[in-house]
C-alpha cells in the first residue's frame, strides 16, 4: 500500500514535470537592443491607494520619461526575508539590474554581498553599503502641516491617529503630526492605535472603530490603505490621509495628506545607474526639492486654515521654520529637546528623527507599541 | 415516486488500481485547463505562463535552490500535520508552534554560540530547544483535548495568533534578549539579535545551477520523515494511534492509553512544526524574524496542511508535495509583475491545489449520474471479505 502511494507521488511528480517541460521547450528569440531593468518591490499592493500606490507612480515617471531604453517592473505584497530573497533571485535571473526596495528590513548586508553586480535602492533605511543606498525624505514636514488642518478642524479635545508599527519612522510623524495638530487646537489630544502593519484595511478600519468610539472627532493616519477614512467617511468626521492622494475614497471628510513624490529621485538615480555614475549614498528629499507635499484639500478646510498652512509651509520651505525644534517635552513632561537645538536626520541617538523612540506631550498611547 | 437526484455521490468499495495513478494526473491536467481559461480570459497567453511558471520554479539559474528555501519549512509543518491528522488530531496550530520554535531554538542559538564556524554542539542544542518549544506549544492544545474533550482545531488555531503577537512583542514591542540593541540600526527599525557564526546552519553546496545550497533543515526534514514512517507503519505506536484514529471506542476497548495517545501525538506534531521554527532561525534568517511582514506573513502553517491533505499524510509524499508547492509559492513571485496582478498568481496557485486535493474525493468516492446503483430500500452492505 505504502509503496504504492510512494510511486504515485513519483508518478505524479513526473507527470507535473513533462507538462512543464513541454511547454518550456519554445524558448523566445534574443532580444534586439536590451533596455535598463529595473525593479520595484512593494510591501503592499500597488494600487493600495497609499505608500505603494506613491512609489509605483514613481515607477511609472521613470518609464515614461526614458521610455524604451528602460524596462520597469514591480512586484507586490513581497515579506520581508525569504520572500524579498526568492524574489530577488527571479529578478536578477531575468537580468534586473537595479531594484528599489521600498520598505525597511528588506536589504539585508547578505544579499547585497550575494548580488554586488546588482544595485540596490531601499527606502527609509540606514544601511548604505557599496552597492546599497539609502533614500527617503522629510515627510514629518508635511505631516506636521496635516496636522495643522487636522487640528483646526477638530471640535472637540480628541484626535485619532491609526500608525503601523512602533518604530521611530511613525512615532516621529506621529510627533509631527500632533505637533501640528496642537498649534491650531491648543491642548488637543491625539490618541493612538496601532495595526503591526503596513497594509491592513480590516485593522485599520477597526483602529478607526475604536478610536471615534473613544472619543475622536478627526481621524488621521501613518498607515498605507484608505480604510479609516472610508470609516471617517461613514461616520461623517474629517479625515487627514497619508502617502498618496486618496481623497475619492472619502471625498466629503478628505481634509488632506503628506504625499510623496518619488519619480525625480527615482528618474535621477536610474539615469545615473545606467550611465555608470551610480554611487552609494543616504538621501533626504523635502518640500524645497519637490519631495513631498500637502495633497489637495477636501471641502472641510476652511480659507483661514489654508491660509496659516500655506505660511508655514514656506517658512518650512525657508528654513525659518522647524517642527522639530526645542523646546520639546515628551508625554511626561520631561524636556528632551532643548530650546532653540534642532533635531537631525541621523545624529543624535534617541533625539534624531531616526532615533526617536519617545512621543511628544498630548499624545496618548505608548511608544512601545 | 420520490424524485431522486440526478447526480449521486457514493462510497467506492474497491479502489481500482488505474484510480490512483488516473485521479491525480487528471485533476493536474484539468487545473492547468481551468487556470489555461482563465489565463486567455484575462489576456494571458497560458502556454508562456506555465513555462515562466515551470522555469521560476525549478529550471531558471538559482531557482532550485529558492524552491528548495520555500519548501523546507513546509516540509516540517506538512509532516507536523500529517503527524497528528493520521490520528484523526486535527493540529492547525503548526504556524504557532514553528513561531515557538524559532523563539526557543534562537535563544539556544544565542545564548550557547560563540565564535568560529557551525559548531555541531550548538546547532545540535537549537534543533532540541526549537523542537520543545514547538512540542510545549503543542501540547496545550493537546492537554486540553486529552483531558478537557476540547477541540483541538479550535484551540490549536486561536494559539497561532497568540504565538504571532509574542513574536512581534519579543522584537518590536521590548528590549528582549532576542533583539538586536546594539548600533544606531537597532533604534531607527527592530530586528532580531545576529545569531552568532556557530549558530548559522551549514548548507551542502552543489555545483547546480550555479550553485544550489541544500538547507541542513532539508536535510532534517527528510529525517524526520523517515522517522515518521517507521513509527506510523513498524511500532506498536504507530499502530495504536491508528487504531484510536478510526475508532476512539475501539481503541479504549483494545485498551489503548487514549489520553496518552493524545498527548504524545500532539507532542510530537509540535516538535516537527518547532524544527520548522528553528530552521528559519539557522537556515535562512539567522536572527529570530518577529517582522510581521515577515515570517508571519507567509503562513507556511497553514499551507503545511495542505501539503500534508495532498501527500495523504505519507510522510515521503508530504516532503515531496512540499518541494512542489515551495516550487509554486517561489514561482509566484516570479510570475507576477505591471502585466500579471498577483491576485491572479493566487488564481492559478488556488486552482491547481484545489484540483489536486478535489481529485483525492474521486479516489474514494465515486459520481452517478442518474438513479443510484442499487434501491436504497435495501441497505447497502459492505461485502465480507477476508482483510
Amino acid at each position: 500500500m505504502m509503496r504504492r502511494k510512494i510511486g504515485l507521488v513519483v508518478l505524479l511528480a513526473a507527470m507535473l514535470g513533462l507538462v512543464f517541460a513541454s511547454v518550456g521547450s519554445g524558448r523566445t528569440a534574443a532580444h534586439k537592443a536590451t533596455p535598463f531593468k529595473v525593479a520595484w518591490i512593494y510591501v503592499g499592493p500597488h494600487n493600495d491607494a497609499g505608500w505603494s500606490e506613491a512609489h509605483d507612480k514613481g515607477r511609472l515617471y521613470v518609464q515614461g520619461k526614458l521610455g524604451s531604453n528602460v524596462q520597469t517592473t514591480y512586484k507586490e505584497n513581497i515579506a520581508v526575508g525569504t520572500q524579498f530573497n526568492q524574489t530577488v533571485a527571479s529578478l536578477v535571473a531575468q537580468g534586473y539590474k537595479m531594484i528599489f526596495a521600498t520598505s525597511y528590513g528588506y536589504v539585508t548586508p547578505q544579499i547585497a554581498a550575494q548580488y554586488p553586480q546588482v544595485k540596490f535602492e531601499q527606502a527609509t533605511g540606514t544601511l548604505v553599503k557599496q552597492n546599497v543606498s539609502e533614500y527617503f525624505g522629510a515627510a514629518e514636514d508635511t505631516v506636521f502641516l496635516s496636522g495643522l488642518a487636522a487640528g483646526a478642524a477638530a471640535k472637540c479635545n480628541t484626535i485619532g491617529y491609526v500608525v503601523a508599527y512602533p518604530i521611530p519612522e511613525v512615532i516621529r510623524h506621529a510627533n509631527a503630526f500632533a505637533l501640528g495638530a496642537r498649534l491650531t487646537h491648543p491642548g488637543v489630544k491625539v490618541k493612538l492605535v496601532w495595526t503591526h502593519s503596513w497594509f491592513d484595511p480590516t485593522k485599520e478600519k477597526q483602529a478607526a472603530q475604536s478610536l471615534h468610539a473613544a472619543g475622536a472627532c478627526v481621524l488621521g493616519q501613518n498607515v498605507d490603505s484608505p480604510a479609516a477614512g472610508q470609516y471617517a467617511e461613514s461616520v461623517h468626521i474629517p479625515w487627514v490621509g497619508y502617502d498618496s492622494n486618496a481623497m475619492h475614497f472619502a471625498p466629503k471628510s478628505w481634509l488632506t495628506a503628506s504625499v510623496y513624490n518619488w519619480g525625480p529621485y527615482y528618474l535621477k538615480r536610474v539615469k545615473a545607474a545606467m550611465a555608470g555614475t551610480w554611487k552609494p549614498g543616504f538621501y533626504y528629499g523635502s518640500i524645497k526639492n519637490g519631495f513631498t507635499k500637502l495633497a489637495p484639500y477636501g471641502p472641510r478646510v476652511k480659507a483661514k486654515t489654508k491660509a496659516l498652512i500655506a505660511k508655514y509651509e514656506k517658512r518650512i520651505e525657508k528654513g525659518t521654520y522647524y517642527e522639530f525644534t526645542g523646546p520639546l517635552r515628551d508625554q511626561k513632561g520631561k524636556l528632551r529637546v532643548k530650546k532653540g537645538v534642532r533635531m537631525k536626520v541621523l545624529k543624535g541617538g534617541t533625539n534624531s528623527l531616526y532615533g526617536m523612540n519617545w512621543l511628544v506631550q498630548g499624545v496618548i498611547g505608548s511608544p512601545k507599541g | 415516486m420520490r424524485l431522486r437526484p440526478p447526480v449521486t455521490i457514493e462510497q467506492r468499495l474497491r479502489r481500482p488500481r488505474w484510480l490512483a495513478v488516473a485521479v491525480p494526473v487528471g485533476s493536474l491536467i484539468f487545473a492547468f485547463l481551468v487556470a489555461a481559461l482563465v489565463l486567455v480570459a484575462t489576456g494571458h497567453d497560458p502556454f508562456s505562463t506555465y513555462r515562466q511558471l515551470f522555469e521560476a520554479a525549478f529550471v531558471q539559474r538559482g531557482s532550485l535552490n529558492q524552491t528548495l528555501i520555500a519548501a523546507t519549512p513546509l516540509a516540517f509543518t506538512g509532516l507536523a500535520a500529517a503527524a497528528a491528522f493520521r490520528m484523526k488530531l486535527y493540529n492547525i496550530g503548526a504556524e504557532g508552534q514553528m513561531y515557538m520554535g524559532a523563539i526557543t531554538g534562537a535563544a539556544a542559538g544565542l545564548y550557547l554560540g560563540g565564535r568560529g564556524g557551525p559548531s555541531p554542539f550548538v546547532i545540535a542544542a537549537m534543533v532540541v530547544a526549537g523542537g520543545f518549544g514547538g512540542m510545549a506549544w503543542g501540547l496545550i492544545p493537546g492537554i486540553l483535548r486529552a483531558f478537557f474533550r476540547t477541540s483541538e482545531i479550535l484551540t490549536s488555531l486561536l494559539l497561532n495568533y497568540v504565538a504571532g503577537l509574542i513574536l512581534t512583542y519579543l522584537i518590536f514591542e521590548s528590549q528582549s534578549y532576542w533583539r538586536q540593541t546594539q548600533g544606531f540600526n537597532a533604534t531607527v527599525f527592530p530586528t532580531g539579535k545576529p545569531l552568532p557564526s556557530s549558530a548559522v546552519w551549514p548548507g551542502l553546496s552543489t555545483n547546480l545551477q550555479g550553485g544550489i545550497v541544500l538547507p541542513l533543515g532539508a536535510g532534517l526534514a527528510v529525517l524526520v520523515a523517515v522517522f515518521l514512517w517507521f513509527l506510523y507503519t513498524r511500532t506498536r505506536f504507530g499502530f495504536e494511534a491508528q487504531v484510536l484514529g478510526d475508532s476512539d471506542r475501539a481503541a479504549r476497548y483494545a485498551g489503548i492509553r487514549v489520553r496518552r495517545k493524545i498527548l504524545a501525538v500532539m507532542a510530537l506534531s509540535g516538535a516537527i512544526a518547532g524544527l520548522g521554527g528553528v530552521s528559519q532561525d539557522g537556515d535562512f534568517r539567522h536572527a529570530l524574524d518577529g517582522d510581521p511582514n515577515g515570517l508571519q506573513k507567509l503562513g507556511y502553517g497553514y499551507t503545511g496542511i495542505v501539503v500534508a491533505a495532498l501527500g495523504r499524510y505519507n510522510p515521503f509524499a508530504v516532503v515531496l508535495i512540499a518541494f512542489l508547492i515551495g516550487g509554486l509559492q517561489n514561482a509566484g513571485a516570479a510570475l507576477q509583475g505591471p502585466s500579471f496582478p498577483s491576485g491572479l498568481v493566487g488564481v492559478i496557485q488556488g486552482i491547481i491545489l484545489f484540483s489536486a486535493l478535489g481529485g483525492e474525493l474521486l479516489t474514494r468516492y465515486r459520481i452517478r449520474v442518474g438513479r443510484p446503483a442499487r434501491p436504497p430500500a435495501a441497505p447497502v452492505r459492505v461485502p465480507e471479505t477476508a482483510a
